[in-house]
């Protein structure tokens, strides 16, 4: 077959400067597709970089915490040992590990209760509010001060010490306590009179009541040794200074 | 058809190296406006092909497919319906079509060829 080399039609230069439009027109479309694409990455590689940082901090995190169970470790040497030296120290020491239980900065453990509260695990039901099945703050508040009422001497939420500055407060799907946002299911920790502390929990009309008529998940256990642990965060006092007697 | 592919590249590259690219939120409809201009040119083709093109038939073509495809689009977009879907089906059918046509007709003119030389 030979190869004929034709002179190009009117149609074809035609055909031909469109063709020139076509070409810009597409290269201009691809490169904006290609600049939209690239700024989907960056989005995604930002998220990761993120990601990557809070997983940084937590580390971080976690070794501070550590250093602040060292300190206070020494701390407490040095206090035994000064007890050790004297009468009226050894007095100052009992006061102070009295104080402590007191202000929730030591581990303790004791009888008591232990109680799982989880939303109602019924799926939403029309014209029912669906809030009406979820745990509020409102409904651990209610436990917390019942459990208070009913003489608890330590207690705690999802190891939460609960101590004179705790805040029960809802924080959009989760409750925050002691600044730390938790989810359901909470479990409730408090050292007393085991049998005294669940019957208050259990009296007719009482929160417990209230929240299985919204068939709210609730266990409650008697334990003979529950173990509560310390207020971790830091317990500052700005504003409020000791009262002088004279004054 | 030699001239034709060096006027697509020379585009290709013109496109690629004017500092200008087609601001995100027309570059749908672009896209569109550039399937409806492919169509005219494989329309024209395959009529260049067969010997019965004209000229303002497909000028008139290229510029008024493109022109309504994009609008079609924007009106979509405008009344929440994907219609540029639509353009995107209509299309493509006679892009495939075209294609088709030209193959056919190309393939049984080599073959009619071959036998004239044959004959000879």
């Amino acid at each position: 077959m030979k190869v004929k080399i034709k002179k190009p039609t009117g149609g074809q230069v035609a055909i031909a400067i469109l063709l020139l439009v076509l070409g810009i027109l597409m290269s201009m479309q691809i490169k904006s597709v290609r600049q939209s694409n690239e700024l989907k990455n960056l989005e995604k590689a930002r998220a990761i970089e993120l990601a990557e940082q809070i997983n940084k901090l937590r580390e971080e995190n976690v070794s501070l915490r550590q250093q602040i169970y060292d300190y206070e470790k020494k701390i407490k040497e040095y206090q035994d040992s000064a007890a050790s030296i004297s009468k009226t120290t050894e007095l100052l020491k009992e006061e102070l590990d009295k104080v402590k239980i007191l202000a929730g900065l030591t581990d303790v453990e004791g009888p008591g209760i232990i109680i799982t509260l989880d939303d109602s695990k019924i799926p939403a039901q029309p014209n029912v509010d669906p809030n009406s099945f979820l745990l509020h703050d409102s409904d651990i508040l209610q436990v917390i001060n019942e459990l208070r009422a009913a003489g608890a001497e330590a207690i705690a939420i999802n190891d939460q010490r609960v101590v004179s500055t705790t805040e029960i407060r809802c924080a959009g799907p989760t409750i925050s306590i002691n600044n730390t946002r938790y989810s359901a299911p909470y479990i409730i920790k408090a050292i007393g009179d085991p049998k005294i502390l669940k019957n208050s929990l259990e009296m007719r009309g009482g929160i417990i009541d209230l929240l299985k008529e919204f068939s709210i998940g609730v266990k409650i256990e008697e334990a003979s040794k529950v173990v509560i642990p310390r207020y971790t965060g830091s317990l500052k006092f700005n504003y409020a200074k000791i009262r002088s007697e004279g004054s | 058809m030699i001239v034709l592919v060096i006027a697509l590249l020379i585009g290709i590259l013109i496109g690629l190296f004017i500092p200008i690219s087609i601001p995100q939120d027309y570059s749908s409809y672009v896209a569109v406006g550039l399937l409806a201009a492919l169509d005219s040119i494989f329309g024209a083709l395959k009529s260049n092909l067969k010997g019965d093109f004209k000229i303002d038939i497909f000028i008139s073509g290229f510029v008024g497919n493109t022109l309504i495809a994009m609008l079609l689009a924007y009106m979509g977009d405008m009344l929440g319906i994907p219609l540029y879907q639509a353009a995107v089906v209509a299309f493509g059918v006679r892009i495939f079509q075209n294609f088709g046509e030209m193959r056919r007709s190309i393939l049984i003119k080599n073959k009619s060829f071959s036998k004239e030389e044959k004959n000879q």
